[in-house]
């Protein structure tokens, strides 16, 4: 029995201890269920299809600092670069020819004020950084974060994600049924109190 | 999926153009009342099988909303510009399915106030706009208010807020449970000497009529619920006026066209089935209650020589009067994790200033909420409003997620004749119709009261102990899902659309109840206001049937 197996379980369970009610049409829940985990389960192995090989190193060089790597997973390790390409290639073809020109504007730029180094990717970290402060307003930049954001937080069925480390970082819990108490301020919560109406 | 019963040559009763919150109610009333109804719905008919917690598709590749490709959009701020087309996502957002929006929303059921029926006549003209009292006082829709809350399931608790207007009946079930946002809204409001009280949803806090109680899983705001504890008139209006008999539910059926006879009559609509091929359906009387911009595109686009400015349209006021509601966001983070993801969006709001001041300087009230846009998508995306977008101080922000939460100002929209819903000259859907084009600028009260409520909130937040409290800019709305007033009520041909039981001034047997009703924009929360005028438009247009008088 696979984690996504056992998921599947506890919600069915979770649903069944805190409802008890017949009214529940039980297939409907349990394909949901099992449609929502199929879907979350992680792609097969990592492939760039889109963009060429130096497109893809400055695209992941970019969302990487969108989303750094400092001491927690950031968007290289959620395999942003891999959610891009393949947003481009199917479910997001309407941005990919605007992505791609945008793309290349962005290196071309780039050449033009760095001749002696190879690409966006090729600089220093803190390089990187002070070159992106001069171009975070462009509507190219405003595309990458959006999809940074995606590929970090997506379910990871989309390519990005990877093994829900998105989720992971902000303490999101991928589950589909919860009891009080959600959080720290509500445990001790005596209840509601109508008070009397004051005179201000 | 049901096949065709009513034969198009046959004539219906009722064509009811739209699923939503109003067509399903209005449905249910007329086919329990013993007539005979076709419901036709754009978008499909799915089950709770169908959903998922997928916040890409749901909130971003549209899912069971608007397709930037096959159903686009335009906008502009100002009349004389051009409209420009939105490329990916359209700014009015609504669910294309059966059930329309009642599938997606976030379930905020609070009723309006005595004040959002009368407040023309309480504080007199405000220049440059339409600013007008309703044709009807809150003491006549009170009985069908309540009967949403008994029909739809709302839980709440009757008498917690001082300013609630009065009430024939309690809710039906208690509040959902207070989450950690609620409890710190509470603290903090309570501190300020403010009258926070339990949130009234339409969710269920136990089981109620069939369907189960709220598993708390999170996914209210703009997602469909999977275990039917969220209502929606998909899981009770719709197979309740299905049981009769005498309603048939036609879904991926496009309205496009109410047509009309010699007499200046509605006759029937026009419709594109799945396969996009024309059909007619013949029917005794045609109500539309496909939204506030969806209702006002199939009224122009039904102008034909008779009706040259479109159906209904003698006061030239379809499509105008557009309100979205205005919003001001505050952001608190504390010191403990308040997972606000779990469970549903708001549990504590509070209305100490629902009433306009002149005092303030400017017109507007609204009621003050503790939420969060609780998914991670939406909550990374939004962060840029308060200042962070990417680097190392983002990341900062991001992990903040589980100890933050929103106080969210609701309030008024001023009905301003350039704010409108028109046909687009030149962009055009995937059926080759005219796209919506969308006009809108708030009114500068509308912008001083969402400023005037944000600081409320953030007040609020920083009473409750937050450890850092942010506001998002209030800036012009471009984009809406409240979608208010284009075919307004009124007493007055000249300056109404529809008559106060929802009949068109113009057209005997046309009738349009939705959000476009609306005369005044309310302070947020409109559907349960949209659901008892439906349940009110429906007892009487039963009357009319039944007495001759359509």
């Amino acid at each position: 029995m696979d984690n996504d197996e056992v998921s599947r379980r506890a919600f069915l369970l979770a649903v069944a201890g805190t409802l008890g009610v017949s009214a529940l049409n039980w297939s409907e829940i349990a394909h949901a269920a099992h449609t929502a985990h199929a879907a979350a389960q992680t792609p097969g192995p990592l492939s760039i299809s889109f963009f060429t090989k130096a497109e893809a190193a400055d695209v992941e060089a970019i969302a990487a600092q969108i989303i750094p790597s400092d001491g927690t997973p950031g968007a290289r390790e959620a395999g942003v670069v891999f959610f891009i390409d393949r947003a481009l290639a199917s479910f997001c073809s309407r941005m990919a020819e605007n992505f791609r020109a945008q793309l290349a504007d962005f290196q071309t730029a780039f050449r033009a004020s760095n001749p002696d180094i190879a690409s966006f990717a090729a600089l220093p970290s803190d390089h990187q950084i002070t070159y992106l402060q001069t171009v975070d307003h462009t509507p190219f930049f405003d595309d990458m974060r959006l999809m940074t954001i995606f590929g970090m937080f997506a379910m990871p069925a989309y390519g990005g994600n990877r093994d829900g480390v998105g989720w992971k970082l902000l303490g999101f819990e991928d589950q589909h049924v919860f009891q009080p108490p959600f959080g720290y301020y509500d445990r001790d919560y005596p209840g509601f109190v109508i008070e009397p109406e004051k005179s201000t | 999926m049901s096949a065709r019963k009513v034969r198009t040559s046959a004539q219906v009763d009722f064509a009811i153009v739209g699923s939503g919150a109003a067509g399903g109610v209005i449905a249910r009333e007329l086919a329990q009342a013993g007539l005979s109804v076709v419901l036709f719905e754009q978008g499909p008919r799915l089950s709770p099988a169908n959903f998922e917690h997928d916040e890409l598709k749901y909130w971003f590749l549209g899912g069971i909303t608007n397709d930037a490709e096959k159903n686009p959009q335009s906008f502009r701020n100002d009349p004389a510009k051009k409209a420009e087309r939105a490329v990916v996502k359209p700014p009015l957002w609504y669910a294309r399915t059966v059930g329309g929006t009642t599938v997606h929303y976030t379930a905020n059921y609070w009723r309006f106030h005595e004040i959002d029926f009368n407040e023309r006549s309480r504080l007199g003209a405000i220049a440059g706009t339409g600013f007008d009292d309703w044709p009807i006082s809150y003491a006549e829709l009170e009985p069908y208010y309540t009967r949403v809350e008994w029909e739809m399931g709302v839980s709440g608790l009757a008498g917690a807020s001082p300013f609630d207007p009065p009430r024939t009946r309690p809710y039906p079930m208690p509040p959902l449970p207070v989450k950690s946002s609620g409890v710190l809204f509470e603290r903090g409001a309570r501190k300020l000497g403010l009258h926070p009280f339990p949130a009234p949803l339409v969710i269920n806090s136990q089981p109620y009529r069939g369907r189960p109680a709220c598993v708390h899983c999170g996914f209210c705001h703009g997602f469909a619920c999977e275990v039917t504890a969220k209502s929606s008139t998909l899981t009770t209006m719709i197979p309740e006026a299905e049981a009769t008999g005498r309603c048939e539910v036609r879904s991926e059926s496009y309205v496009v066209r109410i047509e009309t006879d010699k007499r200046g009559r509605a006759s029937g609509v026009a419709y594109f089935d799945r396969d996009k091929r024309e059909q007619f359906q013949k029917a005794r009387a045609v109500i539309v209650c496909a939204n506030g911009a969806e209702t006002p595109r199939l009224l122009l686009m039904s102008a034909n020589p008779q009706f040259p400015q479109g159906l209904a349209n003698s006061s030239g006021l379809v499509g105008k009067y557009l309100m979205f509601n205005c919003t001001g966001r505050a952001l608190g983070v504390f010191e403990h994790e308040l997972n606000e993801f779990k469970s549903v969006q708001v549990t504590r709001i509070l209305h100490d200033f629902y009433q306009s001041d002149p005092k303030r300087g400017f017109y507007g009230g609204g009621g003050i909420d503790a939420r969060i846009g609780p998914q991670p998508m939406f909550w990374a995306q939004r962060l840029a409003d308060y200042g962070t977008a990417w680097g190392s101080a983002f990341k900062e922000r991001l992990v903040e997620f589980p100890r933050s939460m929103l106080a969210v100002g609701h309030g008024t929209s001023l009905p301003v004749a350039t704010n409108s819903v028109s046909l687009d000259p030149e962009l055009k859907d995937a059926w080759g119709l005219p796209a919506i084009r969308v006009t809108y600028k708030d009114h500068p009260d509308d912008l001083a009261n969402a400023r005037f409520l944000q600081d409320r909130a953030a007040e609020i937040l920083e009473a409750a102990g937050a450890l850092k409290v942010l506001k998002a800019p209030v800036t012009e709305q471009t984009s809406a899902m409240h979608l208010l007033g284009t075919c307004r009520m009124g007493n007055d041909p000249a300056k109404s659309v529809v008559d106060r039981y929802h009949r068109s001034h113009d057209l005997p047997n046309l009738f349009v109840c939705d959000g476009s009703s609306l005369v005044t924009s309310g302070r947020g929360q409109p559907t349960m206001t949209i659901q008892a005028l439906a349940f009110r438009a429906g007892e009487h247009i039963a009357g009319f049937a039944k007495r001759g008088e359509i």
